[in-house]
């Protein structure tokens, strides 16, 4: 599904370069759930952003489902990331005055699915994620749990390829965090392609494989035995 | 562009900021307001302007004699010159086709008198083609016909002072009045609103008239209309030639400008038509500056608008919201407040220009109001103006990386 090969990346400060990403190699096949593990500044929101076309590579490769992503203009890169990808957040960024079906029907307004049709797959995905009597509520009505689901309803209603989550569970307390990991493996277990980026040890257990990224460069890359969520829901 | 997400989008955006939107509206509505009034005033202006000529034909041309200021062709200067009925005939005969109607003038003040009542009036002796040169107001019976004047008919028609000074409440037509002794019949009343002096006048044919004075066949002026699909040029040319032609007749130096004197009512309208001319380039320009403090004020909101809504405008492009579609919802949403708050500005400046109005009536301020195509204009100036406020803030807002709405760690 994600391809990387030879990945760099440095961002200019002044006259000084910093090399941010020193060469990643690696690739995730379809249905994986992989953990991005590293400290801060370890590259991993950079990996992130590039991975999520909000960003540009400098050398190396991507290919994204077979398709090469490569020197996208503003309009090219908004069709790509509609159609491949879903963005969780940490802050959740839901628009705070649109109600929470009208947040999780906004991708489909992108990709110009007629408006009947919007609101139908929009309550079937609030439902999924277990909010649909919430439908109506604005974001500032809802609990952090409840807000983060809102978000993955919204990320997977475009239907992408791959699932980008960025320390998706950051803003949560730790019941809450479990309870949103939980949702995010069912939709794993549903075969969906999942990429988390986290810090946090036990987050990361629960996925099936962790990348784990010092300085730049990839220092450790296993799969583990997931922790399933749902015991301590 | 009529998607009705996006006028959803846009009706969310401004419902939740009310207090923005009001004060980004306002300036428009404000620059439109000012607009409209001055506008409308200068348009008052130019009424006025009309309304004190449109007494007259606006073709009219008048003739006088005068004393002359230069020796000439042996005749020294001071002298008085005399026109008679042959230069009548002779401006007719010479110019068939450039005027449309003319007359003699004798002009005398006289008492007039009705059984007890007497009075000092003007009377204008002239033919029957003078009521289409100074378009007197015939309020009761007619004016002076055409057999009056062949006829040498002894009938007048006077002015509504003149009538109820000598006949009170009686109705004068029919009636006597004893002009110079003579008795006149009355034939027909006027009126004339714009200048109530007029009113104390009496009209009379010419023949009659002159033939009173001894048979004499001289005239005070020669007025007449030149033909009304002359233009500007056309008109003055028409005049000058007069000029020329009636000097040499009366052996006036080429170079006396006090032998006679010939106003062309198209130049006083042409001088008119300059000076509001200019007026309504300057409010134009005066208005439009203000409008563009107004789409200054629009563009400089929406800049902050961008800024209060980059992470929302990150989020959008994260969710694949293409460059355009952003600039569309941004460009829509300041050319909708433009177009709505300039409209009510419109609408209040028509409001109260139709309130106001009517009670103004000034003599040279009459009738402010705007046109249609000023309005059209002013429309379509608004949207432009509420594009070019949106354009740079929504350009600004297409360029936000979607990087930004993730990096809030």
């Amino acid at each position: 599904m994600i391809e990387i090969k030879d990945l760099h990346k440095s961002y200019k400060m002044g006259s000084n370069s910093l090399h941010v990403l020193k060469g990643l190699n690696f690739n995730i096949k379809e249905g994986e759930l992989v953990a991005i593990m590293g400290s801060s500044g370890s590259g991993k929101s950079t990996l992130l952003n590039i991975l999520g076309m909000l960003d540009e590579l400098d050398e190396g490769s991507y290919t994204l489902d077979g398709v090469p992503i490569k020197n996208l203009n503003e309009t090219k890169a908004a069709q790509y990331r509609n159609k491949f990808l879903g963005f969780i957040f940490q802050s959740f960024n839901l628009i705070n005055y649109k109600t929470a079906v009208e947040n999780v029907a906004l991708p489909l307004y992108y990709q110009g699915v007629n408006r009947k049709e919007r609101q139908e797959k929009a309550l079937k995905y609030l439902e999924q994620v277990g909010l649909k009597e919430w439908a109506g509520h604005l974001p500032s009505e809802l609990s952090g749990g409840q807000k983060q689901r809102v978000a993955i309803a919204r990320a997977l209603a475009a239907e992408p390829k791959v699932l980008m989550a960025d320390e998706p569970t950051g803003a949560l307390d730790s019941q809450t965090s479990y309870e949103v990991m939980d949702l995010i493996q069912k939709i794993n277990d549903d075969g969906n392609t999942i990429l988390v980026v986290t810090h946090e040890p036990d987050i990361a257990d629960m996925c099936k494989r962790i990348v784990h990224l010092k300085d730049g460069v990839i220092v450790e890359d296993k799969k583990v035995d997931q922790v399933r969520a749902s015991q301590y829901v | 562009m009529f998607d009705r997400d996006i006028w959803q989008e846009i009706f969310h955006s401004i419902r939740s900021n009310k207090l923005r939107t009001f004060l980004t509206g306002f300036s428009v509505a404000w620059g439109i307001f000012i607009l409209v009034l001055l506008l409308a005033s200068v348009n008052g202006m130019q009424n006025g302007f009309y309304d004190q000529f449109n007494d007259n034909a606006s073709n009219a041309v008048y003739i006088h004699s005068r004393t002359t200021s230069k020796a000439y062709a042996g005749f020294e200067k001071g002298r008085r010159i005399q026109f008679t009925n042959d230069d009548v005939d002779y401006i007719k005969g010479s110019f068939k086709g450039d005027f449309e109607f003319i007359t003699p003038v004798f002009e005398r003040s006289t008492s007039a008198r009705y059984k007890e009542e007497t009075g000092s009036y003007r009377v204008m002796a002239i033919n029957n083609e003078h009521i289409f040169i100074q378009k007197v107001n015939i309020s009761q019976g007619r004016y002076i016909n055409k057999s009056d004047v062949v006829g040498g008919a002894k009938v007048a028609v006077i002015g509504k002072k003149v009538a109820t000074d000598l006949y009170k409440k009686e109705d004068p037509l029919g009636k006597f009045i004893e002009i110079n002794g003579l008795p006149f019949m009355i034939v027909g009343v006027f009126t004339d609103d714009k200048d109530e002096g007029a009113e104390s006048m009496i009209y009379a044919p010419i023949t009659t008239y002159q033939r009173i004075y001894s048979n004499t066949s001289d005239i005070d002026q020669i007025m007449l209309t030149y033909n009304p699909d002359f233009n500007l040029d056309e008109a003055m040319d028409f005049s000058n030639k007069i000029t020329v032609l009636l000097k040499r007749r009366h052996k006036i130096s080429p170079d006396d400008q006090a032998g006679l004197r010939i106003w062309n009512t198209a130049e006083a309208f042409n001088d008119i038509g300059q000076f509001t001319g200019i007026l309504q380039i300057m409010s134009v320009v005066i208005g439009l500056l203000i409008l563009i403090a107004g789409i200054v004020g629009i563009g400089n909101i929406m800049v902050f608008i961008i800024k209060e809504r980059t992470k929302e405008i990150g989020i959008r492009k994260a969710l694949g919201a293409k460059p355009k579609q952003i600039i569309m919802l941004v460009l829509l949403e300041s050319v909708f407040i433009t177009a709505l708050s300039g409209l009510i500005g419109l609408l209040f400046a028509t409001g109260l220009l139709s309130l106001v109005g009517p009670l103004m009536d000034a003599p040279a301020f009459k009738d402010p109001s705007v046109d249609m195509s000023t309005i059209i204009i002013a429309t379509i100036v608004l949207v432009v103006a509420g594009m070019l406020a949106g354009l740079i803030p929504a350009i600004k807002a297409a360029r936000v990386k979607p990087i930004v709405a993730l990096s809030d760690k």
